[in-house]
């Protein structure tokens, strides 16, 4: 089925069986539900009760109980809003992208990769909803057929596009991981020991039977699939930055907000891909199937994006400076020494700076530190859209107009509250569905075949050495 | 055609056969059987199961469905008998007098289906020329004020008039000695009702008591001219005027008839290449300070002796008598020297005024009037002004009195001096020894809640009145409700405790017909209908102070020597807040001081320097105290512009009575006046100021100073002006759009906006408030940055660095990188080498712009807002789903968001909280949603009413017709509105001047209003010199502009 170059490193360590790698991943599914899967539930479900409280305050009270005021428009709120979509970025890419460009390391990370895009997409378009100061006429910018008389949407304004490029964006996305998953599914229906579960899984596996035919289907339909989300990738996150690139507004009004909102995305999304696999891989006892060399290669990723993104902050500034437009020059420069100079900072450090570190082979190899890494860059990542945001808007073009922006308790509660939401969502995830593309990654096991040469044995033999690469 | 052919359903109908017309009645055709279902037979139903059940599923969705909607209970009521004249939905005009202070300018007040709703000015009043204030325009809120009397109290108690008349008569009877204690008062026929009062009780004696005093100027000009007056001033007569803490634009006597003065001679729009030169000497930059050309900030105490060496050095060159002065003191740049020469070339034709309530200043202000021979020209003793006859040694004895039992009854005509007296423990326990004391002032304050009656006072607009506000001009205040409770008129309670039971109508207009009309009803007719009668003005004559003031030498220089280094105290009054009357009005209270931008609070103003000493800075809590008191707990700001060593307070804030909105809104500063044996006094020269170690943030409307150097201000010199008409204004613009023009047929509005003109008063805010039915939002609100007002006056500083240099940006890295060669920068660093007293000022009212291409309106996914054809940029506020791009969007942040509801919310417990504050609201304009977006829309209601009439009158729509909210009663005229397509308006005209430019020209927004540069009577180049022109003219222009001032100052 494939290839095994005699040079590469092998992907999966350990060497699994067919049987082994279904045992292994089903095992969090199949057992009682562990401590620490309770306990990280649990004090998900809390930190979402926040998010429903706060959230449901907003809604009932006005978008007064935030910071927000008649300068500053959008904060917290919008911040949130593209750094959720930002992180959902990983999980295209990977499945889509990669998977087009046959990067085979790609099929242990990208079930959780594309799940973790779905639930970024999620909180971010909680945002979309709860910024709004009418969040129950929420539809009236999807171009509906209506009977309020020749009422229609404004497409010049970005924030259709935007409602266009997210909702293509998560039922594309939310089309491909269901379709990744219905082997899978079918697995574990076949294994089901209760009726209740053998309904369920029966009923999402689609009747799922294993033939050559449905195996032929899945497998154009995903490259089908892939094809529609390549263009995703680059398209969701430059709309995105449509909503700032087609304003006025000094500091948004630049061309080079589409790849370098890309780029940004692209960083922010392996951070968090990597905040949750070192972790998860330990947890769920996967660190045959995402290796060392899985983490090496994020790294790599995330340096090299880290590195876009820092090219474009100074690239921002040569432009300022070229443009000869007062304005935008006082905008950048008061960006990093207004009295907002402490949010520039801290996304240069964590965005430009930090990742710098991936260059030595130890930072990329040790996974405390790549999840202290993926943390600063989650942190780098949601300041970059704070400071984009607010010191932009704060001081514009009418000085009588600068004002300054502080958040509120409830603005915070929402931001702490929306990770409860994802990591609610991650947890049900991993105790019900598969965090690992079982049906893919057996294609990627060394196989026993002689012919070959490298053979199971020999690769059982590096892993116990600790030794995850080859040649 | 019409169809004649007749079509008939069949023969039955053709036949009209009967049994055919029975069934045509019948709207079904079979009738419902509902009684044949449900009727039953031998214990079971008729029906069957099929004709049950439909029945039975009709019955439970016809229900299920009525129950779905709820209907809201609505109360409409119609009118059963429609009132003449009032047509539901056409406004009525009723000309009137406002009656929110003294100087009683002619209004017109709008009613809509019978409450008045919006007052603006009377433009046919020779006087007020139109003009109103914004303590004026928010008078009306007083009308719907809830917390007002709600009929008259008899020692707490709610009473019927009759009961009280007979309480009060047999209490009156019996007082010994009993004293009216009013405001000034110069409506001839109130005068003519309590000296019928005073006729039928002889011990009663009527004592004229102002909070805020001018006895000082009456007493002089009774010692000097033997006239106790306050003169008619002629401002526009002047071409020279200088002031010594006079805020004659903001506060001082009657300010919108001054403004309408003082802005003729300095308006350029005609042609005109002259303008007056105004001077101010003040101690706290004020309205009038910041719209003078030269400001000196000089102490209170320097003020008398800054008058003698002003008069000598004028006396020298008149060759006239100087005063036995030790030394004469000189300003920098020898401004004394300075302002002598400019009054002696323009004598006669200058002014000098004074706002201190010091005798000894008032007379030194005589003597230099006397001497450049203006009185008879700008000063006219002949035709007065009636405000401000304050008689403050009478009001202290009166306490006295009050103390010892000599007056044993009091009645308090609409004054709250237990508010606003400096020993107000003193008179509270002398008023509750007091065996009667009444009380007609509308609300529970300070002073009527201490009297034993009650006999509420109608607010103005229930009540008849007059008013003379100067000689020869009467108005007539006529009422435009019925009493909303049960108060009446103060003048018909004394006519009826004196024993006259006319109506005051009746005596008003006896009065009137006898005194003024000949007996004329056609007269009285037309007063009526023009809100104002004058007679012709007296020959004003030429006085001359017969004796040099020379006892006011010695205690002027005395006070200046021992109070040099000493912080001295000021207290003054705020545009809008004024004495304190109007603390219960939530418009005044958000209405932005014009000079601070700050809401809701008085503070303790500090001058930079002042401050750095005494190491302060904005937000501190310090406390202020004098000989036999202190101010507790006042914020600081850090104000520029003031004199140092000068700490000022705004009076009328602190009310600890008064209504919810006035009750705990800044400190009472009134117990620092003091009275100096003649006089009341407003400044105290020796206060020490503590740090109590607080903080507390002052809500500020703006809250960044400068213009850092931008061109949305453009200014030039007059010399500039009138060798190049477009200096200052030379920024050409390199556009390019990317969308195509709009069309432009039909109509396009716009609107102009002179900044020579403009004063700052904050008139146009309070009038939009009203007209747009704008939401108070509170302190809290404000400090968050989230004010309504669709309409805002920026202020902005522009100072000057040690070596004479302009800055206009802070040091920072922002303001180094992009500061031009040669221009300076605002050091806030404490040796700063900002010289932060000598500041210039700019104000600049801003609200949408209605910009051509505008911004907010492609980035709305909704299509909220939209552009019209007229070039107006629509909101429609049902549409909107709250996103707030449209405002990020927006270059001149003058949208405005819902963030909460404002109305019926108590978090916002203002007038739109309840039933009655709400009838103010402007039935035209929609009250808006929590989360929708809001903006001024150009008063479309107004422009569509101005349409609607040319089209009943079958015309096109006339230059003027529309007039903006804003602009209707704007005290400077500086407002102008109109239809650009018309190139005959006067618009189209001002469009096409040379002053005129757009904000932020550059980005092709094309904004619908255009602004006039300010041009500053001054000699100090402000545009610099012009030369290039070209495709970076703009970058030439302001090196040009940087060169050109290092060669002047160099």
């Amino acid at each position: 089925m494939s290839y095994e170059s005699p040079i590469r490193e092998t992907l999966v360590t350990g060497g699994k069986t067919y049987a082994d790698v279904t045992n292994d991943i089903l095992r969090p599914l199949e057992q009682k539900a562990t401590k620490s899967w309770w306990i990280g539930f649990t004090l998900s479900a809390l930190v979402l009760a926040l998010w429903i409280g706060a959230t449901t305050y907003t809604v009932l009270v006005g978008l007064g109980a935030w910071g927000i005021n008649k300068t500053v428009g959008w904060a917290f709120d919008i911040t949130n809003f593209v750094f959720w979509v930002g992180i959902g970025h990983a999980g295209t890419l990977i499945s889509a992208v990669l998977l087009l460009f046959r990067q085979k390391w790609r099929m242990s990370i990208n079930r959780s990769a594309e799940a973790m895009t779905i639930f970024a997409v999620i909180c971010a378009a909680s945002f979309i909803l709860s910024h709004m100061g009418r969040p129950w006429m929420a539809y009236w910018p999807v171009p509906l057929p209506n009977a309020f008389g020749s009422l229609w949407v404004n497409f010049n304004s970005p924030l259709v596009w935007d409602v266009f490029a997210i909702s293509t964006y998560f039922s594309v996305s939310l089309v491909f991981w269901y379709i990744g998953l219905i082997p899978d599914i079918a697995s574990i229906r076949d294994r089901a020991t209760t009726k209740v579960r053998k309904f369920v899984y029966n009923f999402f596996s689609m009747g799922w039977n294993g033939s050559t035919r449905t195996w032929h289907r899945y497998e154009m339909i995903s490259l089908i699939l892939a094809g529609i989300s390549t263009p995703l990738v680059l398209s969701v996150h430059s709309i995105v930055s449509m909503d700032f690139a087609t304003s006025l507004v000094p500091g948004w009004h630049t061309t080079i907000f589409p790849p370098y909102f890309v780029a940004g995305a692209i960083f922010s999304g392996f951070g968090m891909v990597l905040t949750l696999l070192v972790v998860g891989r330990v947890v769920l006892k996967q660190e045959n199937y995402i290796t060392m060399g899985h983490l090496d290669a994020m790294c790599r990723i995330v340096m090299l994006t880290g590195s876009m993104v820092g090219l474009a902050y100074i690239t921002e500034f040569f432009v300022a400076a070229y443009s000869g437009v007062e304005y935008e020059q006082y905008a950048f420069i008061n960006r990093a020494f207004g009295p907002y100079w402490w949010s520039y900072w801290t996304m240069m450090t964590c965005n430009l700076i930090a990742p710098q570190v991936f260059w030595i082979k130890w930072a990329r190899s040790t996974p405390w530190f790549i999840f202290l890494m993926s943390i600063v860059v989650n942190i780098g990542m949601w300041f970059e859209r704070f400071v984009i945001i607010v010191t932009s808007l704060h001081r514009d073009f009418i000085p009588s107009s600068w004002s300054m922006y502080t958040p509120t308790i409830v603005e915070v509660s929402i931001l702490i509250g929306s990770f409860g939401l994802f990591f609610t969502l991650y947890f049900l995830f991993c105790r019900y569905l598969p965090t690992i593309n079982m049906a893919e990654i057996k294609s990627i096991i060394p196989t026993h075949h002689a012919d070959h040469g490298h053979g199971q044995a020999a690769h059982g033999e590096h892993a116990k050495k600790g030794d995850a690469v080859h040649g | 055609m019409e169809n004649k052919n007749k079509y008939w359903k069949g023969l039955e109908e053709l036949n009209n056969d009967p049994k055919f017309l029975e069934q045509k009645r019948n709207e079904f055709a079979e009738g419902i059987p509902l009684e044949e279902v449900l009727t039953e037979q031998d214990g079971e139903l008729t029906s069957n199961r099929r004709d049950f059940l439909k029945y039975f599923g009709f019955s439970i969705s016809a229900v299920a469905l009525a129950a779905c909607n709820k209907t809201p209970v609505k109360n409409a009521i119609p009118y059963i008998v429609k009132p003449e004249n009032v047509t539901p939905g056409i406004p009525n005009w009723y000309a009137s007098t406002c009656g929110a202070c003294a100087a009683a300018c002619s209004i017109l007040v709008k009613t809509r289906e019978g409450r008045p709703i919006k007052i603006e000015g009377n433009d046919q009043s020779p006087l007020f020329q139109g003009g109103v204030c914004a303590t004026g325009h928010a008078s009306i809120l007083g009308l719907y004020d809830n917390e007002r009397f709600q009929g008259p109290k008899a020692n707490g108690n709610d009473v019927d008039w009759n009961t009280l008349d007979a309480k009060i008569t047999a209490a009156l009877g019996s007082a010994k000695n009993i004293r009216i204690i009013s405001g000034t008062i110069n409506s001839p026929t109130t005068k003519k009702a309590i000296a019928e009062f005073t006729a039928k009780y002889p011990s009663a004696k009527h004592i004229t008591y102002e909070a805020v005093s001018n006895a000082a100027m009456i007493q002089a000009n009774a010692k000097a001219f033997g006239k106790a007056v306050v003169p008619g001033y002629n401002f526009d007569k002047a071409n020279v005027i200088v002031s010594f803490g006079a805020d004659f634009l903001g506060t001082w006597i009657s300010p919108v008839e001054y403004t309408k003065q003082w802005v003729k001679n300095r308006r350029l729009t005609e042609g005109k290449t002259s303008m007056s030169r105004h001077i101010q000497f003040e101690s706290t930059l004020s309205l009038t300070g910041s719209n003078a050309d030269v400001r000196i900030p000089i102490k209170p105490n320097a003020e008398g002796v800054a008058l003698i060496s002003l008069y000598n050095k004028i006396a020298s060159m008149a060759g006239a008598p100087a005063l036995p002065a030790p030394q004469n003191i000189e300003f920098a740049a020898n401004m004394i020297e300075n302002t002598a020469k400019e009054l002696w070339n323009a004598k006669a034709n200058s002014i000098v005024v004074s706002g201190s309530n010091n005798l000894d200043n008032q007379l030194l202000v005589n003597a230099i009037n006397s001497l450049l021979g203006n009185i008879g020209n700008t000063i006219d003793l002949d035709n007065i002004s009636n405000q401000k006859y304050s008689e403050d040694g009478a009001f202290e004895s009166f306490v006295n009195d009050l103390s010892n039992g000599a007056v044993d009854a009091v009645i308090f005509y609409n004054s709250n001096p237990v508010y606003s007296y400096y020993n107000s423990k003193k008179l509270e326990d002398a008023l509750k020894k007091a065996s009667v004391s009444i009380s007609t002032n509308e609300s529970p304050d300070e002073t009527s809640s201490l009297c034993k009656f009650n006999a509420p006072d109608n607010h103005y607009l229930e009540s008849w009145n007059d008013a003379e506000p100067r000689s020869g001009y009467y108005g007539l205040t006529q009422p435009t409700i019925s009493p909303v409770f049960k108060t009446r008129q103060a003048q018909e309670s004394f006519l009826k405790w004196s024993g006259n039971d006319t109506d005051y109508y009746t005596y008003l207009k006896n009065n009137w017909q006898s005194a003024l009309l000949g007996g004329s009803d056609q007269a009285w007719n037309k007063a009526l209908h023009d809100g104002f009668h004058t007679v012709a003005a007296k020959a004003s004559q030429s006085y001359k102070m017969a004796s040099l003031p020379a006892e006011a030498v010695n205690p002027a220089y005395q006070a200046y020597t021992a109070t040099k280094d000493k912080i001295e105290l000021k207290l003054y009054t705020k545009v809008g807040m004024g004495d304190g009357t109007h603390a219960n009005n939530p418009w005044l209270q958000e209405l932005p001081d014009p000079i601070s931008k700050a809401t809701w609070d008085n503070y303790a103003a500090i001058g930079k320097a002042t401050a750095d000493k005494l190491n302060l800075k904005d937000g501190d809590v310090v406390k202020i105290s004098f000989k036999g008191g202190s101010i507790e707990n006042l914020p600081v700001l850090i104000q520029p512009g003031q004199a140092s060593g000068v700490v000022a307070v705004a009076l009328g804030y602190g009310r600890n009575s008064g209504g919810k909105v006035a009750k705990y809104v800044g400190k009472n500063a009134y117990p620092a006046t003091s009275f100096n044996g003649s006089t009341f006094r407003y400044a105290n020269a020796d206060v020490t100021i503590e740090k109590t170690g607080d903080d507390y943030k002052i809500a500020h409307t703006q809250t960044h100073h400068t213009i850092e150097g931008r061109n949305l201000i453009r200014e030039a010199s007059l010399k500039e002006y009138i060798k190049d008409p477009k200096a200052g204004n030379h920024f050409d613009a390199h556009i390019i759009s990317l969308w195509s023009e709009r069309d432009s047929k039909g109509h396009k509005w716009g609107m102009a906006i002179d900044m020579n003109a403009c004063t700052g008063c904050g008139a146009c805010v309070v009038s939009c408030n009203a007209e747009n039915n704008v939401p108070v939002v509170g302190r809290k609100e404000i400090l968050r940055g989230r004010e309504m007002h669709w309409i805002r006056i920026d202020r902005y500083y522009r100072f000057k660095d040690k070596d004479g240099r302009s800055a206009t940006r802070e040091k920072n890295f922002a303001g180094s990188a992009l500061s031009k060669p040669n221009e300076a920068l605002i050091d806030n660093s404490v040796d700063s080498t900002t010289d932060f007293e000598n500041v210039a000022v700019q104000f600049q009212p801003v609200m949408c712009q209605q910009c051509g291409h505008a911004p907010c309106e492609t980035v709305c996914p909704v299509l909220a807002t939209v552009h019209s054809s007229e070039g107006l940029n629509h909101m429609a506020y049902n549409r909107c789903v709250g996103t707030r791009y449209c405002a990020n969007n927006c270059p001149f942040k003058v949208r405005r968001f819902n963030w909460f509801k404002y109305r019926a919310n108590d978090d916002f417990d203002f007038y739109m909280n309840n039933d009655l504050g709400r009838m103010v609201i402007n039935p035209d304009v929609t009250v808006r949603s929590r989360g929708v977006m809001e903006k001024c829309s150009f008063c479309i209601q107004r422009i569509q009413a101005g349409k609607l009439m040319a089209k009943l009158e079958n015309r096109v729509v006339k230059d003027g017709d529309i007039k903006m909210a804003c602009q209707q009663s704007c005290p400077s005229n500086a407002i102008v509105f109109g239809d650009m397509n018309d190139p005959n308006s006067e618009i189209s005209k001002l469009f096409k001047n040379e002053r005129s430019y757009t904000m932020l020209e550059e980005y092709n927004v094309q904004a619908s209003v255009k602004y006039l540069t300010k041009i500053r009577n001054v000699d100090d180049a402000i545009a610099g010199e012009y030369k290039s022109k070209g495709h970076d003219g703009e970058h030439k222009e302001h090196n040009e502009k940087a060169h050109q001032k290092a060669e002047h100052h160099s």
